[in-house]
C-alpha cells in the first residue's frame, strides 16, 4: 500500500504541475508585477518601475508612431513604464475577453459608443476626483470641448480622457469640378446647393458620381443640423419621428444610393467607399479630418466645411478616449500614466480635443501633412459634436440601423412610418 | 514592434516546455496508477497515451459545450457575470426577434437546394473521373484542388465573379442582350442572394465528395456489371439498377455531411456583404449576436437551436434512408 500512496502523490504532483503551468501561461499575459518566480533570470531593466499595460486598436504604422510617443513618456517617468499592446483586429472582442478573464490591460482605448456601456457595467475606474486635484493641462477638464468630453462621462462622472476629436469635413476633387464646369464649394453652402452640386457632377456613363453615402456620414449629423435629436439631452426620449428628424432622414434618403447624385450600393460594395474617391470616381467625400484623402497621389483635393442644414452647421466628431480598467492593481500609477499619455497623444493625433490646442499652429506641428486643410479643420472644430450615448448604445444603434435607416434606404417604407414604428423600441433601451 | 524581445519568447517557450514535461509526468503517473489498480498493461498504456487528448477534449470541448448550454438560459454581455433569465432567450428567439426566422428560412432552404444539386454534380464528376482516360491521376488531382484552397479566399473570389461587371455577368452579357434585360445584380439584389449562394456552393462539388463517391464507384463489383451486360442491360440500366444501389451508403454519408455543412455555412456569407442582411445565415447570425452585439447568452441559445435542428434533420434523413440505402450485409441477413 505504501507504493500506491507514493504513486498517488506523484500523480497529484504532476497534475498540480500541469495546472500551474497552464495558470502560469495566462499569468504571463497578465503579469505586470515581474515578481513571478519563473521569470527570475536575465531581465536587465530595473524592477521598480510598474508596468502599465495599454491596449489599443492601432495598426502597424500607427502603433509605431504611438510607441515613439510612449518611449518619450517612459524615459521621463520614474514610477511607471507603459507597455503598448496593439490589437489591430477584433479589438473589442479581445478586450472583452481579457476583462472577462481578469487579465484586462490597465489602460485601453474606447471609442465614444462604448464608454457609457463599459462604465455602467463597472469595467472602468471613475477618475473624477483624481482629475479635480490635478493641475496638469491634460487633466484640466475645462479645456476640453464640452461636447467631446461628454462622451467620456457616465452619470456625470468622468471615466476617461478623450485623445482625439476628428470633425467631419468635405474633401473634393478639383479636377472633376473643373471638368463639369461647376464652381468649387465654399463654406457658406447648404443642403440644397450641396445636392445640386452633386447632381451636376454626376456622370453615370463615365461612372463618376457627385458624392457617396452608405450610412456614413452618420445620419445623426443631418438630424442635428435640422435642429433634431436622436437621443434627448435628458436621455429620456428618442424623438426620431420629430419633423426635424424626418426632414433630415428624407434629405439623406434623397442622396444615398440615388443615381442622380451618388453611386448605388452595388458599386460601393464592389469598389469600396473611400476608395471610390481615391480612384477619382467621386467628386466629393465626407471624411474625418485626419483621413489621408487630401494627400492621394495624382489627385488635387480641396477641403470645405460640411454643408449647412436648416438650423446649423453642426458636424459629427469621431472621438475616442483612453480609460482605466477597474481591475487595475495600481490605480494611482495607472492614472499618472493616463494623464501623461493623453498629453503625449494630444501632441501627435489630430485634432487634440482641447480648446487651447485647436489652433492651426498646433495642428500643423502634430501633422505637417495636414497644412493645406488646417484652416477648414480648425473651423470645423468650432461646430463639432459627438454622439450622445447610453449604456445600451450598441443595441440602440442596431435597431436604428435595421429598423429605420436600412429599410428607408432600400425603399421599404417612408421615413415617417419607419421612425414612428421604431421610436418605442429605441426608447425601451434608454436608461 | 519588430524588435527582438528574447525574454518574451523564452518565457513562452519555457511555459510550453513546462506544460509538456508535466503532461508526460501525468501520463506516466496515470499509467502507474492504472497498473496498480490491476488494469491490463495494454489498456493502461492506451489510457495513458490518450490522456492529453482526453484532457484537451474535456477542457476545450466538453466544458464549453456544457457552459454554452448554461449560457443559453442567461443574459451574458461578457463584462458582467451571466444573469439567469430562464426561457427568456428562447421566447425572444421564437416570438419576437424579427431577424431569427428569416435567417432559419434562408439556412434551411440553402441546405435543401444546394445539397441535392451538389450531390448530383459530385456524382457526375466522380463518374467522369472513374473512366479510363489518359492522365487520370492529373485530372483527379485537379478536381480536388478547390478543397485545398482557403475558404476565405474562395469567398472573395466568388464575390468578385458575381460583381455587377464581374466575370459571370460578362459571360452572360450576350444572353442579357438577346433577352433585352438588365444584368442581374446577384449578391447586391436581395431576391438573388439565395440563388447566388447556391451557385457558389457548386464549388464544393469538386473535392472531398467527389473523392468519396469515386472510391465508392471503384468498389462496385465488376462481376455484377458484367453479369448485367451479359443479360442485356444497357449502360443506363446498369447505372441505376446496380451502380447507384451499390454506392448508396456513400451517397447517404455525403448527404448527411452535406446537410450538416450547409446548415453551418459561415465563411462565405461572412465575407460577402448583402443588402439588408439578406445573406445572414444562422451561423453568421450567432456570430453577430455573440461577438458584435455581445449577447453571448442569446447567441448560445441560437447555437443550441441550430444543434437541435441539425440533429432532427439528420435523424429524419437517416430514417428516410432505410427506403433507399442498400447494405449488402443487411439484405443477405434478411434473406436467410
Amino acid at each position: 500500500m505504501k507504493r500506491a500512496k507514493l504513486i498517488l502523490t506523484v500523480w497529484l504532483t504532476a497534475l498540480a504541475l500541469v495546472l500551474a503551468a497552464c495558470g502560469g501561461k495566462s499569468g504571463d499575459t497578465g503579469g505586470q508585477s515581474g515578481t513571478s518566480g519563473q521569470q527570475s533570470g536575465g531581465t536587465q531593466q530595473t524592477q521598480e518601475k510598474v508596468k502599465i499595460r495599454l491596449a489599443t486598436w492601432a495598426g502597424a504604422e500607427e502603433a509605431k508612431e504611438l510607441q515613439a510617443v510612449i518611449d518619450e513618456i517612459n524615459a521621463k517617468s520614474t514610477t511607471f513604464e507603459i507597455v503598448s499592446e496593439p490589437i489591430p483586429a477584433d479589438y473589442y472582442t479581445k478586450l472583452q475577453t481579457m476583462i472577462a478573464g481578469n487579465t484586462a490591460p490597465d489602460l485601453f482605448w474606447l471609442s465614444q459608443e462604448y464608454i457609457a456601456s463599459y462604465a455602467a457595467r463597472g469595467a472602468l475606474l471613475d477618475i473624477t476626483d483624481r482629475l479635480a486635484q490635478d493641475t496638469r493641462p491634460a487633466a484640466n477638464l475645462d479645456d476640453y470641448f464640452p461636447e467631446i468630453l461628454e462622451s467620456a462621462k457616465y452619470q456625470g462622472r468622468v471615466y476617461g480622457l478623450p485623445w482625439i476629436a476628428q470633425p467631419v469635413i468635405v474633401y473634393y476633387n478639383k479636377a472633376l469640378f473643373k471638368e463639369a464646369g461647376v464652381p468649387e464649394p465654399t463654406d457658406d453652402w447648404d443642403w440644397q446647393t450641396f445636392r445640386e452640386t452633386a447632381k451636376k457632377l454626376t456622370n453615370k456613363e463615365k461612372g463618376i458620381y457627385g458624392v457617396a453615402f452608405n450610412g456614413w456620414p452618420p445620419v445623426q449629423m443631418f438630424i442635428w443640423q435640422a435642429g433634431g435629436e436622436v437621443i434627448s439631452p435628458d436621455l429620456k426620449s428618442s424623438p426620431i419621428d420629430s419633423p426635424e428628424a424626418i426632414q433630415a432622414l428624407e434629405f439623406y434618403n434623397s442622396i444615398i444610393y440615388n443615381e442622380e447624385v451618388a453611386p448605388p450600393l452595388a458599386v460601393i460594395n464592389e469598389e469600396g467607399f473611400a476608395e471610390l474617391f481615391k480612384k477619382g470616381k467621386l467628386a466629393m467625400f465626407f471624411g474625418g479630418a485626419a483621413d489621408d484623402l487630401d494627400r492621394v497621389e495624382g489627385l488635387d483635393v480641396g477641403t470645405v466645411l460640411v454643408p449647412k442644414g436648416p438650423k446649423n452647421r453642426t458636424t459629427f466628431a469621431w472621438t475616442a478616449s483612453t480609460v482605466i480598467s477597474s481591475q487595475t492593481k495600481h490605480p494611482d500609477i495607472a492614472y499618472e500614466a493616463l494623464v501623461e499619455l493623453t498629453e503625449g497623444i494630444h501632441n501627435w493625433k489630430i485634432v487634440a480635443p482641447r480648446k487651447s490646442l485647436a489652433t492651426k499652429e498646433h495642428l500643423v506641428k502634430s501633422e505637417p501633412r495636414k497644412e493645406k486643410s488646417a484652416d477648414t479643420i480648425i473651423k470645423a472644430t468650432q461646430e463639432m459634436r459627438a454622439f450622445r450615448v447610453i449604456p445600451r448604445q450598441p443595441e440602440w444603434d442596431t435597431i436604428f440601423w435595421e429598423q429605420v435607416q436600412d429599410p428607408l434606404f432600400s425603399k421599404k417604407g417612408s421615413a415617417a412610418e419607419l421612425a414612428r414604428a421604431a421610436r418605442p423600441k429605441l426608447e425601451e433601451l434608454l436608461p | 514592434m519588430a524588435e527582438w524581445h528574447a525574454e518574451w519568447y523564452l518565457s513562452t517557450l519555457s511555459h510550453w516546455l513546462l506544460v509538456g514535461a508535466a503532461m508526460i509526468g501525468l501520463m506516466l503517473a496515470t499509467y502507474a496508477v492504472l497498473r496498480r489498480l490491476k488494469v491490463r498493461r495494454e489498456a493502461a498504456a492506451g489510457y495513458a497515451l490518450i490522456l492529453p487528448w482526453l484532457l484537451g477534449f474535456l477542457i476545450w470541448n466538453a466544458y464549453p459545450f456544457a457552459y454554452s448550454l448554461y449560457l443559453a438560459f442567461t443574459e451574458y454581455d461578457v463584462l458582467q457575470p451571466p444573469k439567469w433569465v430562464g426561457l427568456e432567450n428562447f421566447k425572444y428567439m421564437f416570438f419576437e426577434d424579427p431577424r431569427f426566422w428569416p435567417s432559419v428560412k434562408l439556412t434551411v432552404l440553402y441546405a435543401f437546394i444546394s445539397v441535392p444539386l451538389g450531390m448530383a454534380g459530385a456524382l457526375a464528376t466522380a463518374v467522369l473521373l472513374a473512366q479510363d482516360v489518359k492522365a487520370v491521376g492529373f485530372w483527379r488531382t485537379l478536381y480536388y484542388l478547390p478543397s485545398v484552397l482557403p475558404a476565405a479566399a474562395t469567398a472573395l473570389l466568388w464575390r468578385w465573379m458575381f460583381a455587377s461587371k464581374g466575370l459571370i455577368n460578362t459571360l452572360l452579357s450576350p444572353i442579357y442582350r438577346l433577352l433585352d434585360m438588365e444584368p442581374l445584380m446577384w449578391f447586391a439584389d436581395e431576391r438573388l442572394v439565395l440563388p447566388s449562394f447556391v451557385i457558389m456552393s457548386f464549388w464544393g462539388i469538386f473535392g472531398a465528395n467527389t473523392v468519396i463517391l469515386l472510391a465508392a464507384l471503384k468498389n462496385v463489383p465488376k462481376e455484377l456489371l458484367e453479369a448485367a451486360t451479359v443479360d442485356g442491360a444497357g449502360p443506363w440500366t446498369r447505372f441505376f439498377k446496380i451502380t447507384l444501389p451499390m454506392i448508396s451508403p456513400s451517397l447517404l454519408y455525403v448527404m448527411i455531411m452535406g446537410i450538416i455543412g450547409a446548415l453551418q455555412n459561415f465563411t462565405a456569407p461572412l465575407f460577402i456583404t448583402t443588402p439588408s442582411g439578406a445573406g445572414t445565415f444562422l451561423n453568421v447570425y450567432i456570430y453577430q449576436q455573440g461577438f458584435t452585439q455581445y449577447k453571448m447568452g442569446y447567441a448560445s441559445a441560437i447555437a443550441w437551436f441550430l444543434m437541435v435542428l441539425i440533429l432532427i434533420l439528420t435523424l429524419l434523413v437517416l430514417r428516410w434512408s432505410e427506403a433507399w440505402v442498400y447494405y449488402e450485409v443487411e439484405v443477405r441477413q434478411k434473406r436467410r
